[in-house]
């Protein structure tokens, strides 16, 4: 049905963003197209609806069915978009019109598309709803009503108004918890009919494997490996990325794929992910590689092999325990502590009864989903927010004692890294200057400064000689290593790390974990992990708790809880995950 | 599913809002009739100084011991603001210092002239500047975007009595088609009459018009064109809805939030800033009465001028704060802090 | 855009051009344009290129003079209004909630007031000196602004890059200086701007209404003077009124230019736009 050939997609800036990409995607086929940030497969999306910027260039072919996509300007695409194509944009949660009603919107997609009366409209506008379960009356309802899993069936309803034979759907689950990623996969798999095609979209490669007939993986704008969802890989790429969704199962090595996609101005004539291949030849670095049958998939690799062992390095695990404990003392300790958010209208609990003990050289890790309390706790130990019940003492201090002074001077023992590494670095300083931050803040003599800011480098696993750039000539992860190597300069007893991996791209976030262990291992430094995914606490943890609306439901070693959870939300998470990652994915092991 | 019971909720947020902000007008009121109360007694020569335009020394006894019982000077202040405030409610604001006319009737008939100058300006003045200003934002960066923002610039840097004077230049003295002060002319009845009035408008309305559109203008020009390419714009081209279609129905009621507030802080604005026009064509509102009044140091007259313009300015605020929640259901269910 | 930039260089040229008129022309002319140096209504002629007025006066001596009576309340004011603004507005982006509401509270009254009578009343009555008007109409303007720093400020706080700072243990004074401010300052660009426009046409206003200064010439005396005195009904307002007028649109019009183009480079939603 859509047949993709020598699809070459160039920006305005005159680099391609696409290069000779082609499959199919067939009646009644889900097909999943998976990559990494600034892989080009969003790229491709727009390019099928002719969303890309002016003075983009197509050359090449899409072709559904009779039509031809490629080279249409302007008017032409009345008539595609949204009656032969449906889409599911990027961010379409937070794409809806705030001041329109769902059925305004709805019934706007139906009658443009089909020419309906307003009654037949409204009728298939509930009938619309109802195939992406959800109640009649949500018609009546706005936008910021609904929840994100809601808004994001809407968002597929309207994609689904004009009877688009194929519908394209870009990350529908990002921004999702979990359980609601596991519902929208499911609704998105339930729609397929005979006649309708899907194309899914995502950088999630473990989730579409659960849902997609076939699946594409792209890599620097180009297609590595395509072939049946749950058949073997056989590109280093993607056995890479499949190796990098931390297991459950601790003893299943946890691998990080070094280095960093190229730039699409670096491109030479060679196999653009030689540069990272632990299997790479001198003809890889000379010529690219031509997509080529290997059993059921199409592969574009010079050595393709399903069984070779990866050689990627895996993030160490820890035995458990850590032996120093009883000599030191705890770094951190907090004893029934609880907050209540207190606004005009309501209160809401965002933490109840939290007793946790932070050892030296011990990664804990705290589990739970968004609203769940996990940032609350954090702030509380940084001492930027005072718990409304409970003690808190870090480094020996009551931190209910200490105000102005004396309690910025705690956070000067510990270390803090955010979510977002994008926003966490002022856009304006170097990274001497942003490492540098908290010496000059804590007020350490001048002179110590550069000799503390190597030290930090050299432990966040950065090389010197970024000293001097800024935070925009960094990637993603490069940068959260910037907001580690921050964290460190000043030397503190706990790092404190807020869900520090879920910005960064699959393949890199095993390093940070990596960093973070052996931080811990050599120099006794105490780390509280934050992070919503289980199996990313399973490998980097020594111990866990599990949050679950602001109180701690599971304590333990990472195995006692996944082995046998508790009841309740701990079993539901323990379920997810597990059915998220599939059954054990056919991959070359690391060793 | 929680989405039908959510309308209730929100219906008591917008109480509750209301009523948070109805405290914050009863402040200002407060302090707005704080400021009428000593307007006469605090500033620089008070009415026992200025009446008759002399010396305390040269005002004749009986003159100036009616001053003195007109606002009760020899009780103490708190009882002449206990006066006053029994005067306010009676809507007794005494009576002018310039021929004894109560000052309440002087009021009633500036305010009608002033409401129907500003509310027609003001109307017209939203209308096209929200106009051009969808047309340029629109055409941000473009030829035509950029000529209709320099043009709009320049009559907004022109002085309101300028314009006014070059008008009545050039249509009344030069062509001699409109009248150019006061706002009737004697003889007219019925539907003549009406259109003597509207004749009498044309001129303040238009230099309001000309040197007030800037502000809707810049404000329109810079909401639309930031809403381009908002999230749910670039939606509704994916989904393919036809492009006159997603301006119209997703970009620019949206985009068009900011202007209604304009439109309010405008209206109560104007009330007063009108004066100037009024000046310049003779028009007989509420902005001359004032000038007059301050010219003259007609103390209770410009009281109670203070006073209606302040609880007018009031009025639009909260007439803005009322209904901006039916234009924004974000709004409406959130409250407003 | 690049017409935006060029519109926005040539405003700030022209502004140098009138601030050095400002400052350089009344010494070169030597006069303080308030001698009598003609006959009285005398038209333009070569030597005296826009004429005189009732007094015999000389109209352009007056309006290069003006420019500094303009120019110099249009600095004074928005100096002062931005000042207060970013003071106002500062503090109640970091104050505790209630000490936050109060000051937005006076903002809320201060935009309650009528505005343009109350400016009226101050002129009146403290007397017509350049300080004063300047102090009067700043009084009443910086209210505006200092909403729009408050909300610079705010959303300065939620930035990542000043919620680490703080965690790091730095203090308000370090936030504000080294984080907060770099946001903040951009936006007090076209806040002076505003300030500086408003002021113009605000001070001349008062001129035309005759609360100006009598004693130093200014573009609103001098359209109030041939007002008053019947210019408008001869062929004088040609040299009596109209350049008057034409030089506050032309000043205020440089200013605006100046105004948008900032704005328009700020505004992040814009900048991926062509």
């Amino acid at each position: 049905m859509l047949t993709i050939t020598d699809l070459t997609i160039t920006y305005p800036n005159g680099h391609p963003a696409v290069q000779d990409v082609g499959f199919t995607v067939g009646a009644g086929e889900i097909v999943a197209l998976a990559g990494e940030t600034g892989s080009g497969k969003s790229t491709i999306a727009k390019a099928l609806l002719g969303l890309l910027p002016t003075g983009s260039t197509v050359t090449g072919s899409a072709r559904l069915d009779d039509l031809e996509l490629a080279g249409r300007t302007g008017h032409d695409w009345y008539g595609v978009r949204g009656r032969r194509i449906g889409i599911v944009p990027q961010g379409a949660m937070t794409g809806l019109n705030p001041v329109r009603r769902i059925g305004d919107q709805l019934t706007e997609s139906v009658r443009v598309h089909t020419q309906a009366s307003r009654a037949a409209a409204t009728a298939r506008a509930v009938d619309l709803l109802d195939q992406v379960r959800l109640p009649a009356n949500t018609i009546d309802a706005y936008p910021h009503q609904l929840s994100g899993g809601q808004r994001q069936r809407v968002a597929i309803a309207l994609a689904l108004a004009g009877e688009p034979q194929l519908v394209v759907a870009d990350e529908p689950t990002t921004g999702l918890d979990l359980v609601t990623q596991n519902h929208i996969l499911d609704l998105l798999a339930d729609l397929r009919t005979k006649d309708v095609g899907l194309l899914l979209i995502s950088h999630d490669l473990p989730a579409l494997r659960g849902v997609a007939d076939r699946i594409a993986v792209m890599y620097a704008g180009t297609l590595v490996e395509s072939g049946p969802a749950r058949g073997a890989a056989h590109h280093p790429y993607t056995r890479g990325l499949l190796a990098a969704m931390p297991s459950l199962e601790q003893d299943t090595p946890w691998v990080s794929i070094p280095g960093t996609a190229p730039a699409r101005a670096d491109l030479g004539a060679g196999c653009p992910f030689a540069p990272r291949c632990p299997w790479v030849t001198a003809s890889c670095h000379t010529q690219r590689p031509v997509p080529a049958p290997v059993g059921n998939a199409t592969v574009a690799c010079h050595h393709p092999s399903d069984d070779r062992p990866l050689l990627f390095p895996p993030a160490p695990t820890s035995g458990g325990g850590v032996g120093s404990r009883q000599a030191v003392g705890p770094v951190a300790t907090l004893t029934g502590v609880g907050h209540v958010y207190r606004s005009r209208h309501r209160q809401t609990v965002a933490l109840a009864g939290v007793d946790l003990h932070l050892w030296p050289g011990e990664i804990l890790g705290v589990v739970g989903e968004s609203g769940s309390g996990k940032s609350t706790l954090a702030q509380i130990l940084l001492g930027l927010l005072r718990p409304s019940a409970g003690r808190v003492e870090v480094a020996g201090n009551d931190l209910s004692l200490l105000r102005g002074r004396r309690l910025r001077a705690i956070r000067h023992q510990l270390g803090f890294v955010a979510q977002d590494p994008y926003s966490a670095l002022h856009p304006a300083m170097t990274v001497a200057q942003l490492v540098a931050e908290p010496l000059r803040i804590a007020g350490t003599p001048r002179h110590l400064h550069a000799a503390r800011v190597t030290r930090a480098l050299e432990l966040a696993g950065l090389p010197a000689d970024l000293i001097g750039r800024r935070p925009d000539q960094l990637s993603g992860g490069q940068r959260q290593r910037v907001a580690i190597a921050r964290a460190l300069a000043g030397d503190p007893v706990l790092l404190i790390a807020d869900e520090a991996t879920s910005m960064l791209d699959v393949s890199t976030r095993a390093g940070i974990a990596a960093t973070l262990r052996h931080l811990a291992e050599s120099t006794g430094l105490a780390v509280l992990f934050i992070t919503h995914d289980l199996g990313e606490a399973v490998q980097s943890c020594d111990r866990m708790v599990v949050l679950h609306e602001g109180v701690p439901v599971q304590q333990g070693g990472p195995q006692d809880i996944v082995g046998s959870p508790r009841p309740g939300y701990p079993a539901d998470l323990v379920a997810a995950a597990r059915r998220y990652l599939g059954a054990p994915a056919v991959t070359g092991s690391g060793d | 599913m929680t989405v039908a019971s959510r309308p209730a909720p929100a219906r008591i947020g917008l109480a509750r809002a209301a009523l948070g902000r109805a405290g914050g007008y009863v402040a200002v009121f407060a302090v707005a009739l704080t400021i009428t109360f000593l307007l006469p007694r605090a500033l620089p020569g008070g009415p026992l100084r200025t009446l008759g335009g002399g010396e305390v020394g040269d005002l004749d006894p009986a003159a100036r011991a009616k001053v003195v019982a007109a606002y009760g000077l020899d009780q103490p202040l708190h009882v002449q603001f206990g006066r006053y405030l029994r005067d306010l409610i009676r809507l007794d604001l005494g009576e002018s210092f310039n021929g004894g006319r109560p000052v309440v009737e002087a009021i009633r008939e500036a305010l009608p002239w002033t409401l129907l100058l500003v509310g027609t300006s003001v109307l017209l003045t939203a209308a096209v500047g929200v106009l051009l200003g969808v047309i340029a934002g629109l055409r941000r960066g473009r030829g035509k975007g950029n000529l209709l923002l320099a043009g709009v610039l320049l009559f907004d840097a022109a002085p309101a009595f300028w314009v006014g004077m070059l008008c009545i230049l050039f249509f009344g003295v030069h062509l001699g088609v409109l009248p150019t002060f006061g706002v009737t002319t004697a003889g007219h009845t019925g539907l003549a009459a009406v259109g003597d009035v509207a004749s009498h408008l044309v001129l303040p309305v238009g230099v309001l018009v000309a040197t007030g559109i800037g502000q809707f203008f810049l404000v329109t020009r810079f909401s639309v064109a930031s809403a381009l390419h908002a999230p749910h714009v670039e939606h509704a081209h994916a989904r393919g809805i036809p492009h006159r279609r997603v301006v119209a129905r997703h970009l620019l009621r949206p985009a068009l939030l900011p202007v209604h507030t304009q439109l309010m802080m405008e209206l109560g604005w104007l009330v007063g800033g009108a004066l100037v026009v009024e000046t310049v064509f003779a028009y007989p509102g509420l902005g001359r009465l004032t000038f007059d009044a301050i010219q003259g140091r007609d103390y209770p007259t410009m009281q109670g001028t203070f006073l209606t313009l302040t609880v007018t300015v009031l009025v639009m605020n909260a007439l803005a704060d009322l209904t901006y929640p039916l234009l924004d259901p974000r709004i409406r269910a959130r409250g407003r802090s | 855009m690049r017409a935006g930039r060029a519109a926005g260089w040539a405003g700030a040229f022209l502004l140098a051009a009138l601030a050095a008129v400002a400052v350089v022309g009344p010494w070169l002319l030597g006069t303080d344009g308030r001698e009598r140096v003609a006959r009285p209504y005398e038209p333009p002629s070569a030597e005296r290129w826009l004429g005189a007025d009732d007094l015999g006066r000389d109209l352009f001596d007056q309006l290069v003079i003006g420019a500094r009576g303009s120019l110099g309340i249009a600095l004074l004011v928005a100096l002062a209004a931005t000042a207060a603004a970013a003071l106002v507005g500062g503090v109640a982006g970091l104050a505790p909630p209630w000490a936050a509401a109060t000051l937005m509270r006076i903002v809320d009254l201060v935009l309650a007031l009528p505005f343009l009578p109350l400016l009226i009343l101050a002129a009146a009555f403290l007397g017509p000196g350049l300080g004063v008007r300047a102090a009067v109409v700043a009084a009443l303007v910086w209210a505006g602004p200092a909403r729009l720093v408050r909300a610079g400020v705010l959303a300065a706080w939620s930035r990542g890059h000043l919620q680490a700072a703080r965690a790091m243990g730095a203090s308000a004074g370090y936030l504000l200086l080294r984080h907060a401010s770099p946001v903040v300052a951009p936006l007090l660009v076209p806040v002076f701007v505003r300030t500086a426009m408003t002021a113009i046409v605000l001070d001349a206003s008062l001129a035309f209404l005759g609360l100006g200064d009598p004693t130093i010439p200014s573009w609103g005396t001098m359209i109030h003077w041939a007002s008053v005195r019947g210019a408008m009904l001869s062929d004088a307002w040609l040299w009596w009124a109209l350049p008057p007028g034409t030089a506050i649109v032309v000043t205020v019009t440089a200013l605006a230019l100046v105004g948008v183009a900032t704005e328009d480079r700020l505004n992040p939603t814009l900048r991926k736009d062509r």
